[in-house]
């Protein structure tokens, strides 16, 4: 396998590897709003993904692939509605600790990376087709 | 400059005898011989092997068990390796023509 496919394959990873990443966000956004439907529950908490490299040994070259996603620990905000269901006595209920902003900004850096990933296989697609066109 | 010499030298080095018929008849020849038949034949296989990874992929793909980002790689890798061993067997088949061509 040559450097350049093999180029192909690791940007090939890193596509997977922000897609699964933009399947999380998406998530995070759609819940934003979920919240327990009994008195103590917990709402919906956000979600994080971490990424970790490692080797192909047929590629010899260092992938990446989502290492785990894990739950964001950070203090759910409080909403004052005394007739939500999860309402306690004094009338606040838990909201998921989802800010939009925040996701709406790794939205766009999964994005930009995405799009780096498929420029590197784009390129080297490129080279390697104008490479064999060299020899006609 | 290419000098004609140098390029008749560098033909022959590289142009291994194809094995006759007797050599291959009497006990097996043990030697490998890696002749234009060989190399072809070697990097044809490793073309359909790549192709089999591609059509398994993308027969995945439809039935929505694999991800896109394998389909387009995988399909990038055996297109770039297709278009090597045909690039390099009409090549190497345009060479031969010459050869047969050539008045004698």
């Amino acid at each position: 396998m040559d450097d350049l496919k093999a180029a192909m394959f690791v940007g090939g990873s890193g596509m997977r590897a922000q897609g699964t990443r933009i399947r999380i966000i998406s998530e995070n956004l759609a819940n934003a709003n979920s919240t327990a439907d009994v008195t103590g529950g917990e709402p919906y908490r956000r979600k994080i993904v971490t990424f970790k490299n490692y080797l192909d040994r047929d590629l010899n070259a260092d992938l990446v692939r989502v290492r785990r996603v894990t739950e964001d620990q950070s203090n759910f905000n409080l909403k004052f509605d005394p007739q939500h269901p999860a309402a306690d006595e004094n009338g606040y209920y838990q909201t998921p600790n989802v800010t939009s902003l925040i996701e709406t900004m790794d939205m766009l850096e999964a994005r930009r990376t995405y799009e780096a990933n498929l420029n590197v296989v784009d390129l080297s697609k490129r080279m390697v087709q104008s490479t064999i066109d060299l020899l006609r | 400059m290419i000098n004609p010499a140098d390029a008749v030298a560098a033909y022959n080095q590289h142009a291994t005898p194809v094995p006759s018929a007797q050599t291959l008849g009497d006990g097996g020849a043990t030697t490998p011989v890696r002749n234009f038949t060989d190399i072809l034949r070697g990097t044809a296989e490793e073309m359909v092997q790549a192709n089999r990874v591609a059509e398994k992929v993308g027969m995945d793909a439809i039935a929505g068990r694999a991800e896109l980002t394998d389909v387009v790689t995988a399909l990038a890798h055996a297109e770039s390796t297709l278009q090597t061993v045909v690039t390099v067997r009409d090549k190497m088949i345009q060479a031969y023509q010459e050869i047969l061509r050539m008045p004698i």
